[in-house]
């Protein structure tokens, strides 16, 4: 008898367990922050907030990339090395080692490439290797954190590696929806629970899906209707990845973003041309999804999209 | 010829190396980490293979909206990048890209990987906005629908007719999705064509649903064959073919090394054969040394076994002779004490003899002869004595020749006297010096009471008839010493040995001055010295380092058994005996030291 209540017992429990398991669905929780080698990370932190980077020490990848900002910029486009805005809006730090390519053009294949070409971009911070490796192994603190840290001390690759793997550690975890996707459905309210449903239910998941809630795939910027007709003043930065690969395709075809944070990131698009969340959403509506949402559904999608902000450093973004 | 020690090692040094370095370089070139190289390199291949068929597994559950995921279509392409920079650094480590034919197979697999990436990039955009609007037409056409029949106050036939047509779209649209043809393709224009015009027909309020139905419409008939063109594409592209050839140039490359490296095996086995042939003649070689040698040890064994029983047998010998000889020496020194005593002995009995017929003759010639005659006269004149004696002629000088004659006989019997009492003295001084030599011929070694002086003259007593023979005359500087503990036997035979000596010394001296002088002292108060010194012959310098030394003599009669038994003796004692001497000519001197012990109950 007792052996078959305990058995009533366990099952009881399992059952308990399967309803806290993760939920199934196209938006996967943020995984944990990788393991990698602290020194390295510490010195990439280092690197990260080293003005030393740009060609007049003035800028460090901190300037625009602001972790007490979501990552990204205060300002609708980030000022480089001279003083002069760069042509995109800053996208957030924050999960970019989830993104399958950086930038919005979706130019660099790696976290190092990235940094290699903010590092040499002429608008950003207009360096080259040769001055930043010799500015950071003359400092005898590097030298000896590098030498500790890697087997080749201060070299341009491994400058990049430190600085990726610190970014790679950049994770905004323990957002609200990411404990509810956990398991712990209480976290969102109904209409946060109605927000998802009709984020899902218009098609928004095509393209914000996955790991990062974007991030995997590129789209074409004006599927249903011509964005840059409507905004006009067109510019390069427009063609997005044509000005990469030169492919008619490929004309004004971007990276889609993570949606992760993007209640604290404004503003939106690669033009920062939205200020707010509701108007990034209708113009993702009209000119992405050819829909016509109810003021209602845009309000409750508004509120999902708030729940995709996480912490750091057990602070919320 | 003859090679030098040194050479000969250099030449072994040499030949060593030589042979490590074959074996290393045979050993090196058949291992060879290609084999380990080739099949991680084969599994790395097989592995971007593998992910490579996931990735078109995605991609075509993404074609017919399985998933709503599209990361699945990113991990598989990160995951070969890295499969691929492993395999490329494995490759570019074994010098591949030296090869042209390598290079082009590497360059055909990253080209059609860099295209094969691009097209799934565009099939992604692409499908995600017509699985999209796909998945939004039965809505977008219920949403119609249900504001036709909201209408009331139109056409009836009208409404349904619009009704159809819509449906009638949506259905060619589904059926466009499923088989992509230019005849379903003419059906949506006509299609969107009707609807714009059915548009015109109907209220504003239905202008929007209708343009958005028909946008969707329009993005599907635009996407649909642009997705299966893709799908095409991409299925065209062969990554996978491109991964067999580089299996398959792995694979050459392979068989090559493998040739190479059976050969090199072929070559080890046949160097270490060789290698053990040699190892073998050598151990036969050093077996048979190791044979000579033991031959030549034991040989050397039995050599020694030989010489060593030769030795013993020549010790024993030796031993035998100087036994032989000591008892020669000791029967010559007894010898020599035996003439020396009867030399003496002698000497005193001459003078015994001399005493005798002295007696001897005193009594023949005595003046008792003459109390006979006397005595004859009185006998011929028994009757007339008185008056033969008053005034026979004759008998009156009677009286007075036997006055003279008892006067002639006391004086006779006095000498006579005192020649038996040099007699007397003579046969005890034979006596004493029987009763000396006896002495002096045990061996005890006891230590008792002596005066040196009395011992001393002892030796003199006992050489006293050859010093008297050889006019030698003794000085005697005698310190105040008491008496002493001492072996009085040792003392003895050294003494009598150094005074016989020192008179043999001064026997060839041409001058009656021969000086022997004895001299006894006491040196710091612990030593007793007693020393000889002689005015004879003298020692060479040659001569004094071996005076001490058994056999050495300078007489002809000598036996060269004196000095070293003296020299014996006084080590016994604890003391020792130098000789000194200036040279020839200038006499010697002999001091024997022993340390000095008083007898009890002298101060």
């Amino acid at each position: 008898m007792t052996s078959l209540a305990s058995l009533l017992c366990a099952s009881l429990l399992l059952a308990a367990v399967a309803e806290a398991a993760p939920l199934e669905g196209p938006l996967k929780s943020l995984p944990p922050v990788p393991a990698l080698d602290g020194r390295r990370v510490e010195l990439g932190r280092q690197l990260f907030n080293d003005p030393r980077l740009s060609v007049n020490n003035s800028l460090s990848c901190a300037s625009c990339h602001r972790l007490e900002h979501g990552g990204a910029d205060d300002k609708p486009l980030s000022l480089g090395f001279d003083g002069k805005p760069v042509a995109v809006n800053t996208p957030s730090v924050f999960n970019a080692s989830l993104n399958f390519r950086q930038f919005w053009d979706g130019r660099a294949e790696t976290l190092e490439e990235q940094v290699h070409l903010v590092v040499q971009s002429s608008s950003e911070m207009g360096s080259d290797w040769t001055t930043v490796v010799q500015r950071i192994g003359a400092d005898p603190a590097y030298g000896s954190a590098f030498a500790e840290a890697y087997p080749d001390a201060v070299t341009q690759a491994n400058i990049r590696s430190a600085l990726a793997d610190y970014e790679r550690t950049l994770l905004s975890s323990n957002s609200r929806f990411d404990r509810y996707l956990a398991g712990d459905t209480a976290m969102l309210t109904l209409e946060e629970k109605y927000g998802y449903q009709r984020f899902q239910d218009y098609g928004c998941i095509a393209c914000h899906q996955g790991v990062n809630i974007g991030g995997n795939m590129y789209q074409k910027f004006g599927v249903l209707g011509d964005y840059f007709k409507a905004r006009g003043n067109p510019t390069v930065a427009d063609l997005g990845r044509f000005n990469i690969t030169g492919d008619e395709d490929d004309r004004h075809v971007f990276k889609v973003p993570s949606l992760r944070n993007v209640a604290v990131t404004a503003p939106y698009f690669h033009d920062a041309s939205e200020p707010t969340l509701e108007g990034a959403v209708a113009i993702m509506f009209k000119y992405q999804l050819g829909r016509i949402p109810t003021k209602e559904d845009t309000a409750l999608i508004v509120l999902f999209l708030k729940t995709l902000t996480g912490e750091w450093q057990g602070k919320p973004l | 010829m003859k090679v030098s020690r040194r050479t000969s090692l250099f030449l072994l040094a040499g030949v060593a190396v030589v042979l490590a370095s074959i074996l290393l370089f045979l050993y090196v070139n058949s291992k060879s980490d290609q084999t380990v190289s080739y099949t991680e390199s084969r599994d790395l291949i097989r592995q971007i293979k593998q992910q490579n068929s996931q990735w078109e597994n995605e991609v075509l559950k993404a074609r017919v909206a399985l998933i709503h995921n599209y990361d699945p279509l990113v991990s598989p392409l990160s995951e070969m990048t890295r499969l691929w920079q492993n395999f490329d650094s494995m490759a570019s480590q074994h010098r591949r890209n030296d090869s042209p034919t390598w290079r082009a197979t590497r360059d055909a697999y990253l080209s059609a990987m860099k295209e094969k990436t691009r097209l799934v990039e565009q099939f992604k955009s692409h499908n995600a906005v017509l699985r999209n609007s796909l998945a939004f037409l039965p809505t977008a056409e219920d949403d119609i629908q249900a504001q036709l029949a909201q209408l009331t106050d139109a056409d009836k036939q009208q409404l349904q007719n619009i009704a159809i047509d819509t449906y009638d779209l949506l259905l060619t649209s589904l059926e466009f999705a499923q088989v992509t043809s230019a005849e379903h393709a003419a059906d949506i224009l006509v299609g969107l064509n009707k609807l714009q015009v059915n548009k015109e027909r109907l209220p504003q309020a239905f202008h929007e649903p209708i343009d958005v139905l028909s946008n969707h419409i329009s993005l599907i008939l635009r996407e649909q064959p642009l997705v299966n063109s893709l799908l095409e594409q991409i299925e065209m592209v062969q990554v996978s073919e491109r991964l067999d050839d580089i299996t398959n140039l792995l694979n050459r490359d392979q068989q090559a090394a493998e040739i190479v490296d059976q050969r090199y095996h072929f070559y080890l086995l046949l160097f270490s054969a060789l290698l053990v042939l040699l190892l073998i003649w050598l151990a036969v070689r050093l077996i048979r040394s190791f044979a000579q040698i033991n031959q030549m040890n034991r040989a050397l064994v039995a050599v020694n076994d030989e010489l060593e029983q030769r030795v013993e047998e020549r010790t024993r010998q030796l031993k035998d002779t100087q036994s032989e000889l000591l008892d020669s020496a000791r029967q010559a020194g007894m010898a020599e004490i035996a003439t020396n005593v009867l030399h003496n002995v002698g000497n005193v009995l001459n003078s015994v003899n001399i005493s005798a017929e002295l007696v001897t003759r005193k009594l023949r010639n005595s003046k008792a002869q003459g109390l006979g005659k006397a005595m004859q006269l009185i006998n011929q004149h028994p009757e007339d004595l008185g008056q033969f004696l008053s005034e026979d002629e004759k008998g009156k000088l009677l009286p007075g020749y036997l006055n003279q004659l008892v006067q002639a006989i006391d004086l006779e019997q006095q000498g006579m006297a005192e020649e038996l009492t040099q007699l007397s003295k003579s046969v005890d001084h034979i006596k004493d010096i029987v009763s000396t030599q006896q002495s002096y011929a045990g061996a005890s070694r006891l230590l008792e009471p002596l005066s040196i002086s009395e011992l001393l003259e002892d030796a003199l007593r006992m050489n006293s008839g050859a010093l008297t023979r050889h006019h030698v005359k003794v000085l005697k500087v005698y310190g105040d010493i008491p008496r002493i503990m001492g072996d009085k036997h040792r003392l003895l035979l050294i003494l009598i040995n150094l005074i016989s000596n020192a008179k043999y010394a001064m026997s060839d001296l041409s001058n009656n001055q021969r000086n022997m002088t004895l001299t006894t002292s006491i040196v710091d108060g612990e030593t007793l010295q007693i020393s000889v010194r002689d005015e004879g012959e003298g020692i060479t310098p040659e001569n004094m380092a071996r005076i001490f030394v058994h056999g050495f003599t300078t007489r002809k009669e000598g036996h060269g058994f004196g000095l070293h038994s003296c020299a014996l003796a006084a080590i016994e004692m604890s003391g020792h005996l130098n000789a000194y001497s200036d040279g020839p000519g200038t006499g010697a001197l002999f001091v024997l030291q022993i340390p000095l012990k008083i007898a009890e109950g002298e101060s």
